[in-house]
Formats: C-alpha cells, structure tokens, sequence
C-alpha cells in the first residue's frame, strides 16, 4: 500500500492533519486504535487559559506569546492566529458547529454547574460570555429519572451561586426504564441511543414542555445527538424556550458525534480511515521512515512519503510510562521526561503534575527527533508533544489542532 | 459516678475506632456495661486498615516469638466462626526458594507445631498445582491455615454489635484533654472535628485504644508509654494473583507476604522507623515501591507485569525498647496497662501492642480488667457468639428485589451477611450500579450513609469498597458524591468531599503511577481538572 502521508492516530489531531491535507488533494491514511480523547470531550475546545504562572489567559492569541520556549505555539509563532481561525473553519466546514473567537476567551458549563474559560463551544451548549448571564433567570433543571452521571444537585447549587432561580425534576420514559434494568446501561450515550427515535423524542419533549411553563430556560444533559444534529434542532424547536445542555460524565456524546463527523468528512473527501489497528514496527533507513507494519496488514508494508505521528499521550498509549523512564513505543522517538521519578508527580491531585508536560521531542518544524537527530519525514502532532500542559494552561485542543494544521502545511510545502 | 457527682451514666469510655477500641466496646457492652465509643476519623482509618488483611495462622511468628504464635493460631480459629463473613479460607503456604536455606523449614514446622499450629511439608510440584502463579524454583513449600480478612468489615462489625448493645459511638470526635480529679482519669475532653464544638464525657474508666496515638493519649493522662512507631508500607494489585497466601519460609524480612482478598492482592510490608510527627501522613517513597516489588516478584514473578492499583503505609504500634533500630524483632505481642498499678493513676487504662490478629483478644484482657476495677462478675463470650453478618443463613433477604444479577448479590451478601437484608432493593433506582469495578448499589450506599455512620466519601470506600476497584473510582465518586449531596443535603460539602477523595487516591496511586496506573490517572485528571473543571481551592 502507499500514500502519499500516513497518519498514526485517529484523533482530533490526526483528524485534523488528514482533513486539511486531504482536502488539498495529498492522499493519506489514518491508522486508529480505536476510541480517542474526544470521547470524554467537554464539548468545548481550549485554546490557551492559563499561563505557567497561573495567571488567567483572556485573549489566547496575544497571550501565547509569553509561554515558554519548548510550548508547540511556540513553533507556530506569529501563525497561531491565523491557525486558530483555520481550525475553527475547518471544524465548521465538517460539520462540527462551534461557536468562539482566538481573540477572546467564552466559558464553558462544566458537568459540575461551574463555569471555565474556552475558546469554540459546540453549538450544543451555551458560550457565556461571562459569569453573570444567569443572574435572575428562572432555571428547569431536567434529569432523565436513574441518569447518576448528570449532578442536578451541583448544577442547581452552582447557578443558584450566580443568582438563578432553580427547580429540578426527573423523567421518565418506558425506553429508558428499560435501561434501568441492566444497572450498567445509565450511561450517556446508551440513553442518547434510547432517544434517538423521534417518537420517543417527542414523548419526552412533551413531558418537559409540560413541566416547565414556569422557566425562562430549560437545563438538560447532554444525552441528545449521537450521530447527527437534528435531534438538537427538533427538541429545541419543540420546548420553544431557551435550551442549555450541560456535559455529563464520560462518554460524552457531542465528542463520540464530533468523531465520527470528522471521520465521515475526512472518508468523503477520499481518506483512508483503518480503525482497529496500530503500528507494529517500522523501517528505518538513511535517518527516514521507508516503511511501517500495522498488526492488521502483517508483512504487507505501509509507505508513504510522510508520516505523522498523533498517537496521544499516555491514555492514548502514545507515551508509554515505565518505572524509569518514558518512551514513544512506535518509532522510539526522544522523549523529554524528568530522569527522577519523584519529580514525575505533584503529591496533591489538582496541582501541576510533571509528567504532563513530557513528550516527543522535535525540531523547529515539528519532525520527531530520534537519537537526537530530526527524521526526515516523521512529523509529530498533537498531545504526544512535549513542552506543554494541556489541563494546567488549558490548551490541549489548541495544541492538537493547531500543530496538526502547521504539520499539514509543512507537508505540502516539501 | 465520679466523685463529684458529674456523670453521662458511662461505665466506661474507650478512646479509638480501631479493631481493639471496636472490639473492647463490643465486648463491655455485651458484658452490660454502658459504652462510650470515640475515634477521632473514621472507623479502621488507621493500623487496623493499612496492613495486610491477613488472618495469620501465626505461622510467622512460630521461630522468633512463640506466645504470638499460639495466640493467633487460636484466634485465627474463633475468627473463622464469629466473623465468616470477614474472612476468606485461603490457606497458606510457606516457599523456600533456591537463595533460602532449606534447612529452616524444619525448625519452622516444628515450631508451628509446638504453637498448636498445623504446618505440614509438602511436595513442591504439588504446591505449584496448588497455587500455580508461585515463583516455579521453590525447592520447599508448607502449607499452614492463613487466611484474609477484611477489616474494615471486621471493625464495623463490631462497632454495629456494640451498638445493638447500647454502645454509644462518636466519630470525627478528637479527645484533647484528660479530666482528671487528683491523680484520677474521671472523663475526657472531646472536639466535634466538624462543628469544633468542645464537649466534656465522664466514666469511672477510660481505655485508651488509639494504637500509635495511644502513645500521646496516655500522655494526656500523665503516663508514658514508650511506643515505636513502625512503618510499614504495603502495594495492592489490580487483581488476584494468588489465591493461596504466599509466604517466605525464613527469619521474616520484607516484602515476604503476599496475600490475595477480595478482587485483590497485595505484597508487604517494608519496615522502618519514624517518627511521631510523620504518623498522621504515611507516605510510600519510591524505593519502598522498588523494593516491595523486587522481593514480590520472587514469591509470584506474575507480579512483575501485574498492574498495581496504589501504594500505601500504616504505622505498628509496637511498644518500644532501645536496642532494635528496625523494629521488627519487638514482640508482637499483647501489652495491658493498668495505670493505677503502673502510673498511680486511677481509672485509666492503655491496651496496645498486638496485632489485627489478636484484637478480640485484647478486647477481651482489656474489658476483664474493666469488669474488675467497676465490680463487674460476667464472663467474656466474644469467642463464641457470631457477629453481625456472619448470623443464621436463614435471615438472608428473601422477597422482591430488583437485582437480578446473582454476582451484585452475592457482592452484597459477601459484604454485609444478613444484614444485607436492610439495603434496599426494592426498585430500580436501588439496584443501579455506583461503583461498577466492585458492584457496589445505590440502596447498598444509601445503607451506609443512614445506618453505618458515613461522613464523607473515604468513609463510605471503607464501608462499601466504592471506588476500590480497578478504576480507583473513575466515574462511581462523581456519582458517590451526588448522593452524599442529596443525603445530608449540602452540595459544598459534597464537592469538597469529592476533591478530597480524588485526592486521597492520588496519594495511594502517585508513589506507583508508570504503566496503566499512570494513564488511568490522566484520564482521571482530564475527567475532574479539564472536563469538570475542578481545581486546587476545592481542596478543604
């Protein structure tokens, strides 16, 4: 087989990287595991939030300049604007609807009632603008009845905070209770699955619209849309009042939808999408990749001119931990770690941990590094990089995205 | 009545909720004597649930220390009857490997047998059939009656008959003074730690069971009681490995006893002094970790690729002497103090020492020393009489119950033995799953919050196992948390709750997070940093 890029990874990065090249007439194939971050997607895409100092980041654009020299952003330098614009029209033009500008922060509904700083909210949810557009509104909050993965109690708590009015009720319908009776089914996208035929929509919708004739907007999880928008349109047109979804718990079901949207959209433009499988070995020669052997394709080489590599971090299995050191176990790039595992972790939870920042090295153009040396044609994009923080700075989406679109690029450029 | 007339109508006052403190108010109020429990956290928040789990044969000690030997063997018997539903007959076996010295196992089986312990040399290659995840080269093996026990249920079982006696239990109630009359002990000085409301009890005894705290307990009450707090620091893997303890068949050393209980098993202990300010944080450092994997892997070499859930450490409460920097060759055995004789200070009294093993006995030399000193002629009969939960079979729920999968009821019979005839069940809200790694319901959580003095999130794991399983608590504390916030109805304490357990966890998982660890971290830190958005200052 050959191509002209081969993409390891299935995620928003690789996503990201084989849409724009694709679409530029590069033929690519992505190699995917299988699931990847985005499904437990808050909905919302971070561009940067915070500096390493902790101070609050209002407009990413300007603000990334004061990051530290080994941060991606920092390699996209003066682009980063323009980048960030492209990510967000790419991202539209696929069909993920988001709403947000690079210029300045919105925020974002957590799954606990708080608001954070985000860049692109999906068109599911709510971008506030700022913390006091709740003050004085009268709130339904509506639970699906057994559903313990969505916090009513947090929720209401949280807007009451910020001057709401709130009251919260639950309901039921025969095609959920029947999830309820596997104590396992109650899960996000089981229950979106349940409501997706429009009869059953419609049955729910009626029951809220006749519960919340006292609310200025009504509150719901996340649990609507798992392949397409239309039940989004459809409860909103029917409830006829201000809907605000709320994430809920893992799987979240605009990020599985976001997925297979950008999947669809990269396989129509003509990529090759291989889900279920992953590199094996690779072929090295005169400091390039000739060739890679994925588990599915035995002995049959993969070859292609470039390679990327968006494999993630170490959920994804990108970055693989061991008691003393941190590897990249596909090529064995260079990975910055600590050599110390004591200064691998922070003892308090919530606290900066050290091992979030370690990650492939590579040079000014993103080229994977291996024994020092830049190989020739295998870029790195997305959270298998070093340099960074994505939940400190919060910027993991920006990241992914962002060196995705400047790897994409450099391809085409030679 | 003290002497100044002031009295709560207590007999007696029992300071720690330990298997000791939980066991000495069992056996008081069984005795008629009215009870007063305080433990400054929770229920088996210290030693009693940060060691092994393991219900010693006594085989360990049969070489070096022959009275403890005896002494567990004998209760290690009377636990199987009053307290089955505590603990799981697993056996153990005693391996020699190549580097050991082969002759010490006869020396070992004799001492066994001298201690009334039933130690029998078997063919290695059978002891491989027995236990086929044991390290391959053993040139020796015995076999000996170990076990596991759980002793988070084994406490609450004891503080739950206490209470059926007229036991009355404060927890998250910190004794900070002695009242004393002259030399006398004539009640205790108690903090709510939660409203920090200060309150005085009054008994004509006070016991102190506060394990290594008892040390700065007896000072209080103006007694010195050397102790030498000893660490030691265990690791609990992702799933059984063995399901026949395995032991070292030598001097015991570290990291020698691997012991499979529940869904798990865990390898220990290292051993090391500390000192008193470190007590009340136990760390596990990076080279314990190394070291207990090191010795583990030659008792099951499965170990080397096994995933390790967390780490933790719990400090002995050995009583000191001065000529053994490492501990390990103290006595475990039983020490009883009476004050009075001992001190000149009347109506206070210290039982420490011992072990997880031996604690209804203690309970039981402590509370004859109460029945003496307040006029009390009635026999101890913890030996016999069960436990809640390991009652008639026939009292096992029977009617409607919405779980319709045998492996939740079993879980929940396992945990709770006829007393899971009182966890709802009755509707599907009840039987839905909190806690899916351990199988843990909603009625089983609503069970703990109202009858089984929960307070927080850390209690209700100890309770429950909510968040013990593979996933450390990934999705099932979210969820824990909102029916903490529905059950005392405070959504701040609720979230507070929620960081601090996530935080709790941290702390067992960081000392070992490379591999699946690691990454089942960082997914957990996507969930509650990035996704739900929670920070530092949630942390209270």
């Amino acid at each position: 087989m050959k191509f002209d890029v081969v993409i390891i990874g299935g995620g928003l990065a690789g996503l990201t990287c084989g849409i724009r090249l694709q679409k530029n007439g590069v033929k690519c194939a992505v190699i995917s595991a299988g699931q990847s971050a985005l499904h437990f997607s808050s909905g919302s895409f971070d561009l940067l939030n915070k500096l390493p100092d902790g101070s609050d980041v209002d407009c990413p654009v300007e603000a990334a300049g004061k990051l530290d020299a080994l941060h991606p952003y920092k390699k996209i330098g003066e682009l980063l604007g323009f980048y960030a614009d492209e990510a967000k029209s790419q991202l539209i033009g696929c069909g993920v609807d988001v709403v947000g500008e690079a210029g300045a922060n919105t925020y974002r509904i957590t799954p606990m009632g708080t608001l954070r700083p985000t860049w692109l909210t999906m068109s599911d949810f709510t971008a506030f603008p700022d913390g006091n557009s709740l003050s004085g509104k009268k709130l339904l909050i509506v639970n699906i009845a057994g559903f313990l993965d969505f916090n009513t109690k947090f929720i209401a708590d949280s807007f009451e905070s910020r001057g709401a009015e709130c009251r919260i009720v639950a309901v039921s319908l025969p095609e959920t209770e029947r999830l309820r009776l596997s104590p396992t089914e109650m899960r996000a996208p089981n229950i979106a699955r349940a409501l997706e035929p429009e009869t059953v929509l419609a049955a729910l919708l009626s029951e809220i619209k006749s519960r919340s004739e006292w609310a200025d907007c009504v509150v719901l999880p996340a649990v609507f849309g798992l392949s397409d928008l239309a039940p989004l349109d459809y409860m909103r047109s029917v409830i006829g009042k201000k809907v605000c979804l709320v994430p809920t718990m893992p799987p979240s079901v605009p990020g599985i939808r976001t997925q297979l949207v950008l999947r669809r959209a990269f396989e129509r433009m003509g990529g090759v999408f291989m889900l279920g499988d992953s590199v094996a070995k690779a072929d090295l020669k005169n400091g390039e990749i000739a060739a890679i052997y994925t588990e599915n394709h035995g002995d049959y080489g993969i070859k292609a001119h470039c390679y990327v590599l968006a494999t993630g971090s170490y959920f994804s299995k990108g970055l693989v931990a061991r008691p003393d050191s941190v590897v990249e176990p596909v090529f064995g790039c260079d990975v910055d770690y600590e050599k110390k595992r004591a200064d691998w972790y922070d003892s308090s939870f919530f606290a900066r941990q050290g091992y979030m920042r370690f990650g492939v090295v590579t040079d000014d153009c993103f080229r994977a590094v291996k024994n020092g040396k830049a190989l020739a044609n295998l870029y790195a994009a997305g959270s298998v990089l070093c340099g960074f923080d994505a939940l400190q700075q919060g910027c993991g989406a920006g990241v992914s995205m962002l060196s995705a679109l400047y790897v994409a690029d450099k391809i085409m450029k030679g | 009545m003290s002497a100044n007339g002031k009295s709560d109508g207590y007999d007696v006052i029992i300071i720690g909720g330990g298997a000791t403190g939980a066991g000495t108010a069992r056996d008081c109020s069984l005795r008629g004597l009215r009870v007063l429990l305080i433990e400054r956290f929770d229920f088996a928040a210290g030693a009693t649930g940060r060691n092994h789990g393991l219900l010693h044969s006594g085989a360990r000690y049969a070489v070096t220390d022959k009275e403890s030997a005896s002494e567990c063997i004998k209760e290690n018997m009377i636990l199987r009857r009053i307290a089955k539903h505590c603990v799981e007959e697993n056996d153990g076996l005693f391996i020699t490997l190549p580097e050991d010295d082969l002759g010490y196992q006869a020396t070992f089986v004799k001492s066994c047998q001298a201690a009334g312990i039933d130690a029998e040399i078997i063919d290695p290659e059978l002891a491989k059939r027995m236990e086929p995840s044991v390290n391959p080269s053993i040139i020796g093996a015995v076999k000996v009656p170990d076990g596991s026990v759980d002793p988070f249920r084994l406490t609450l079982a004891n503080v739950l008959d206490a209470k059926a006696h007229g036991a009355k239990v404060l927890v998250y109630h910190e004794v900070t003074a002695m009242i004393k009359e002259g030399d006398r002990v004539v009640g205790v000085t108690v903090v709510d730690r939660k409203t920090k409301a200060s309150h005085n009890y009054y008994a004509p005894l006070t016991i102190n069971a506060g394990g290594i705290w008892g040390h700065g307990i007896a000072a209080m009450a103006g007694a010195k009681v050397d102790m030498y707090p000893a660490k030691g620091s265990l690791l609990i893997f992702g799933h059984r490995v063995n399901n026949i303890v395995l032991n070292r068949c030598r001097k015991p050393a570290n990291a020698d006893i691997l012991v499979p209980g529940d869904t798990i098993c865990l390898i220990g202990t290292t051993s090391s002094h500390v000192g008193f300010d470190e007590v009340d944080d136990m760390r596990v450092t990076p080279d314990e970790v190394d070291l207990l994997l090191s010795e583990g892997e030659k008792l099951a070499p499965a170990l080397a690729t096994t995933r390790i859930l967390r780490a933790y450490a719990g400090v002995r409460p050995l009583v000191a002497s001065d000529d053994d920097p490492t501990g390990r060759n103290i006595s475990r055995g039983i020490v009883l103090l009476d004050h009075e004789k001992r001190d000149g200070i009347p109506g206070f009294v210290t039982i420490t020492g011992g072990k997880l093993m031996t604690y209804r006995l203690m309970a039981e030399w402590a509370t004859d020393l109460a029945c003496k000193k307040l006029g009390v002629d009635k026999p101890c009969v913890t030996m016999t009489e069960p436990l809640p939960g390991s009652r008639d079979e026939d009292e096992m729920p029977k009617g409607k119950s919405f779980i319709v999968k045998n492996p939740i009821r079993k879980s929940l019979e396992g945990r709770h033995g006829e007393l899971s005839s009182k966890i709802p069940s009755g509707n599907e809200y009840d039987a839905s799953l909190v806690c899916e790694c351990e199988d843990v319901t909603v009625g089983e959580v609503k069970y703990a919050l109202s009858e089984l003095d929960v307070n927080n999130m850390v209690d209700l794991r100890r309770r429950t196992r909510v968040g013990m399983g593979t996933c450390q608590g990934e999705l099932c504390a979210c969820r824990a948390a909102g029916m903490l916030a529905e059950a005392h109805d405070c959504t701040k304490k609720a979230k507070d709750n929620l960081a601090n357990f996530l935080n709790e966890r941290w702390k067992g998982v960081y000392p070992i997070a490379w591999g699946d660890a690691l990454r089942e971290n960082e997914y957990a830190e996507w969930v509650y940093s990035g996704v739900c958005g929670m920070k530092q200052n949630d942390l209270r």
